[in-house]
């Protein structure tokens, strides 16, 4: 189990604020056989370079969730971020603090925001008194119930997703990829009374400032698919309520646009989205964008072969896969 | 000055459910935890929880199983008392939200664990810590208390004879302060750090003990230190009992699946200690890989079954060993897992200080004796939680208001401020690692009169240098350094209560295997170790074991 050491160059980010004036970047230089992970790294600059460096860690096996941190741009967990695959490929190790997060001190965050917007979910069992708990027993749950809550269980609450989520960069409000997986797990689970009140709460409460992007699904370090989960969430939303929000408005009307001319009608779109009202605001945009791209007030027609799109509709409508088809 | 009815430290599964049951009684409870409760270590318990609610399982068949596994060292009425409550507390975490794995029928699935009669481990994948610990926490979440997390504990504050609150640490403003309290709770987890090969997370460095232990609380049997048979070679990582409970086997260099020779009759599925003891054996007569260690093969349990019950297996050896278990063996070798002792502790999480309650692995009632069977320690945390938390609260409420002093603060930080105005001295990491060299040395799976004799002398020159240490980091925002060197100082007095209770004691007893003393010795050592802190160390005394119905046999699997 031995192998050879390389040299490796970590560029850590280093600031306090209120003290420092600003951030900078310390420069570490250690032989380290190639399979180290992040953290180990850390823990040895801490031990024998620089013990004031600051680090949030604690079980060094992917499984507390603590020491989430942007290596080499990437949101990771550094005790599973191998030093070796991140040398090879950027020839140093860039070790900075989550984004989203305000920082604390060097690689620590302020996790207040993330843990709010988990809490704003309502991340318990919602129970009705009519619906009582069996005395003394389990409630029974298929194993195919089970599998209804796909990954979500393994959830560590890094924030790794909430890092990489440019929906929270941009409003606040977005409850984030984590909670709205946690919100996924609560709608499924059948002991939980709440699923409607749920869905119809986070229509309104930021499900559908999601950007589809699916970087959160790329940075969980446990495969919990936030981003497929949220996907689940709108469906069963629109399912429950219909489409009453500007963002399923827009998917329900990009979904009949394709399906009934093959292509999309951005005019037609902005209305069922909007209303007439709401899409008489947007006009400053519409002009800037008919500059650029005139042939969005050509009239509408039908692409050739639509009925080909319909077919795929249908089968999609069976649940059928992309291979099912003919 | 901040107050409190009930100040619960540690915010794992024991503090959580003490924390619940204290503000189910009506009382104003603060949960105190040095990282986030969902970071806690109880959510990297990945086999199981133990409850005989099986048709062809028995409760007396767990009691039974359980004083077995503890080597008749553990109190029986607790543990009569405890494998009564083990159905209703699952049920009850499973009304909580817990996700457990089910059976066909739609009840509870169960897995056979080592020690145990039938498969009695119910289970959540192979993150059965992680499961209990979200639904917990989201369950707690539902009602009124103080959280304060990533706070330190440094001290126990004793006036007038009686536990009056806590000395602790903010980590993100940097400022120490007195919390008053009627009652607290110790829920601070193990110590297993004192080790350097570990299966234990960073943060298990037995704060709420050693506060305790300075303050004239009696620690219980500290010298009986469980070392899991399978953890990762070089990294210490866990690899879950639940390997073997889904037919996972051990074999040696020579393709020997070797267990039989231990364990005739159980084979891979024998007790932790029995296990541990056949992988050392093994590799020092010379059957091991180079290196030392032994091979865990799942690869004939097929892709399918291993990667859906064993997925964080997988992930594990596939990312921190670069191993995957679906076509290759695991390599693996023993690792230091779990404390058995702790503060001493009656059924209701009492200690010997009023107003002082434990719980969980911080705590020992005894129910584990001199070796803990897999799948009892979750369900430990959940059972005795929920009773310190009711003695707590019902002591609260007739307790008297806490006194305390602004002065008093100075005073009990004073040697840890010392630390950071220091211009020369040793970082604490230093001391650290010496320490964690010294017990996995002298004070392993092994012992002996001279390694034993070897460790007290070396942990106690360490214990010297500490007040020779310092803190280079001035920072006031999250000083990892000054963590770092308050954990080491409470580290260092537990780890001599181990060396010095396993000298003591001349027979081999569960876990506590001594060289020179191979054999079980009923007739003078069947008895729990006390210690409490003199001037110069411990002082040990002895309590007799409680009996109920189990007669002590020689224990074979």
């Amino acid at each position: 189990m031995s192998e050879g050491t390389v040299k490796a160059t970590f560029d850590i980010y280093r600031f306090e604020p209120g003290v420092d004036s600003a951030p900078r970047y310390d420069r570490y230089v250690l032989d380290l056989p190639p399979h180290t992970p992040v953290l180990t790294a850390l823990l040895k600059i801490r031990a024998e370079v620089d013990p004031s460096l600051s680090v949030r860690y604690s079980c060094r096996s992917a499984i507390c969730g603590s020491c989430a941190m942007q290596i080499n741009s990437k949101s990771r967990l550094a005790c599973e971020a191998a030093i070796g695959p991140e040398l090879a490929r950027d020839g140093r190790i860039v070790i900075e603090p989550m984004r989203n997060q305000p920082v604390l001190r060097d690689l620590v965050v302020d996790q207040e925001s993330f843990w709010r917007n988990y809490g704003k979910i309502q991340p318990h069992l919602i129970l009705d008194p009519r619906h009582p708990m069996p005395e003394g027993r389990e409630n029974p749950m298929t194993p195919a119930e089970v599998d209804r809550f796909k990954e979500t269980p393994r959830c560590i609450a890094c924030a790794a997703c909430y890092s990489a989520c440019p929906a929270v960069e941009a409003d606040p409000e977005f409850p984030g990829p984590m909670a709205l997986a946690k919100l996924y797990r609560f709608v499924v689970d059948p002991r939980d009374q709440g699923h409607q009140d749920r869905l119809v709460r986070i229509q309104t409460e930021g499900l559908w400032l999601c950007l589809r992007c699916h970087l959160c699904t790329e940075a969980c370090p446990k495969d919990v698919r936030p981003s497929e989960r949220i996907r689940d969430l709108k469906e069963m939303a629109i399912a429950a309520q219909g489409a009453t929000e500007h963002g399923s408005k827009h998917a329900v009307g990009f979904k009949d646009n394709i399906r009934d001319r093959g292509l999309l009608n951005e005019m037609k779109l902005a209305r069922q989205t909007m209303g007439v009202v709401g899409t008489v605001g947007q006009l400053p945009q519409g002009l800037k964008i008919w500059r650029k791209k005139p042939e969005i007030l050509r009239a509408p027609h039908v692409i050739e072969g639509q009925e080909q799109v319909e077919k795929i509709y249908e089968a999609l409508d069976d649940h059928k896969t992309p291979e099912d088809l003919p | 000055m901040l107050k409190h009815e009930v100040v619960v430290v540690g915010a794992g599964l024991a503090g959580q459910r003490a924390a619940l049951a204290a503000v189910e009684a009506g009382r104003d409870v603060a949960l105190f935890s040095k990282i986030h409760p969902l970071r806690s270590h109880s959510g990297a318990a990945q086999g199981g929880i133990n409850a005989a609610v099986g048709k062809e399982d028995s409760v007396d068949t767990h009691i039974y199983d359980t004083v077995k596994g503890s080597d008749y060292l553990g109190d029986q009425d607790a543990i009569e008392f405890f494998c009564r409550e083990a159905g209703p507390t699952v049920v009850q975490m499973e009304h909580f939200g817990t996700i457990f794995n089910r059976g066909a029928d739609g009840s509870l699935a169960r897995r056979p664990f080592g020690g145990a009669g039938f498969p009695r481990t119910i289970y959540a994948a192979d993150r059965t810590g992680l499961a209990l610990l979200q639904a917990l926490w989201e369950r707690l979440g539902t009602e009124r208390f103080a959280l304060y997390d990533e706070w330190d504990l440094t001290s126990l504050i004793v006036r007038d004879g009686r536990v009056q609150g806590i000395v602790a640490f903010d980590r993100r403003k940097g400022d120490f302060a007195q919390i008053g309290a009627k009652a607290v709770v110790m829920a601070t987890g193990p110590f297993g750090r004192v080790y350097g090969r570990t299966t234990n997370a960073h943060s298990c460095t037995g704060d709420g003990v050693a506060a305790a232990y300075a303050v004239g609380a009696a620690l219980k049997d500290m010298e009986f230190v469980q070392f899991h048979p399978t953890a990762l070679v070089e990294s210490g990582i866990l690899i879950t009992e639940g390997a073997r409970g889904e037919g996972g086997i051990l074999k040696n260099a020579l393709g020997e699946r070797f267990m039989g020779k231990y364990a005739p009759h159980v084979f891979d599925l024998a007790s932790r200690d029995v296990v541990s003891r056949a992988i050392v054996t093994e590799v020092l007569e010379g059957r091991g890989f180079p290196g030392g260690y032994v091979h865990l093969e799942l690869m004939h349990l097929g892709k399918e079954k291993v990667e859906s019950r064993l997925h964080e297996i997988c992930d594990f050896a596939r990312n921190f060993a670069g191993i995957d278990p679906v076509t290759q063996p695991i390599p693996v070798f023993p690792a230091q897992h779990y404390m058995m002792g702790g503060i001493g502790t009656d059924i209701h999480g009492a200690t010997s200080l009023p107003g002082l309650f434990a719980a969980g692995e911080a705590a020992c009632v005894s129910i584990h004796g001199a070796n803990r069977l897999g799948g009892n320690s979750l369900l430990e945390t959940l059972v005795f939680g929920k009773e310190a938390g009711i003695a707590a609260a019902a002591y609260a409420a007739s307790a008297p208001a806490p006194v305390l002093a602004e002065g008093d603060l100075d005073v009990a930080t004073a040697p840890i401020r010392a630390w950071s105005n220091r211009t020369d001295g040793e970082d604490p990491s230093a001391l650290r690692t010496e320490m964690q060299r010294v017990m996995d040395q002298y004070v392993g799976i092994y012992r002996n009169e001279a390694d034993l004799l070897e460790g007290v002398r070396r942990i106690r020159e360490l214990k010297k240098r500490l007040t020779q240490i310092r803190v280079v980091d001035r920072s006031k925002v999250y000083n990892v350094n000054l963590t770092d060197a308050l954990e080491v100082g409470h580290m260092l007095h537990l780890a001599e209560v181990i060396v010095v209770g396993a000298y003591a004691r001349t027979e081999s007893r569960g876990a506590h295997a001594r060289r020179d003393y191979p054999a079980r010795d009923d007739a003078r050592w069947m008895k729990h170790t006390l210690a409490v802190r003199g001037a110069d160390g411990p002082q040990l005394s002895y309590s007799p074991v409680a009996y109920t119905r189990w007669e002590p046999k020689e224990r074979v699997y």
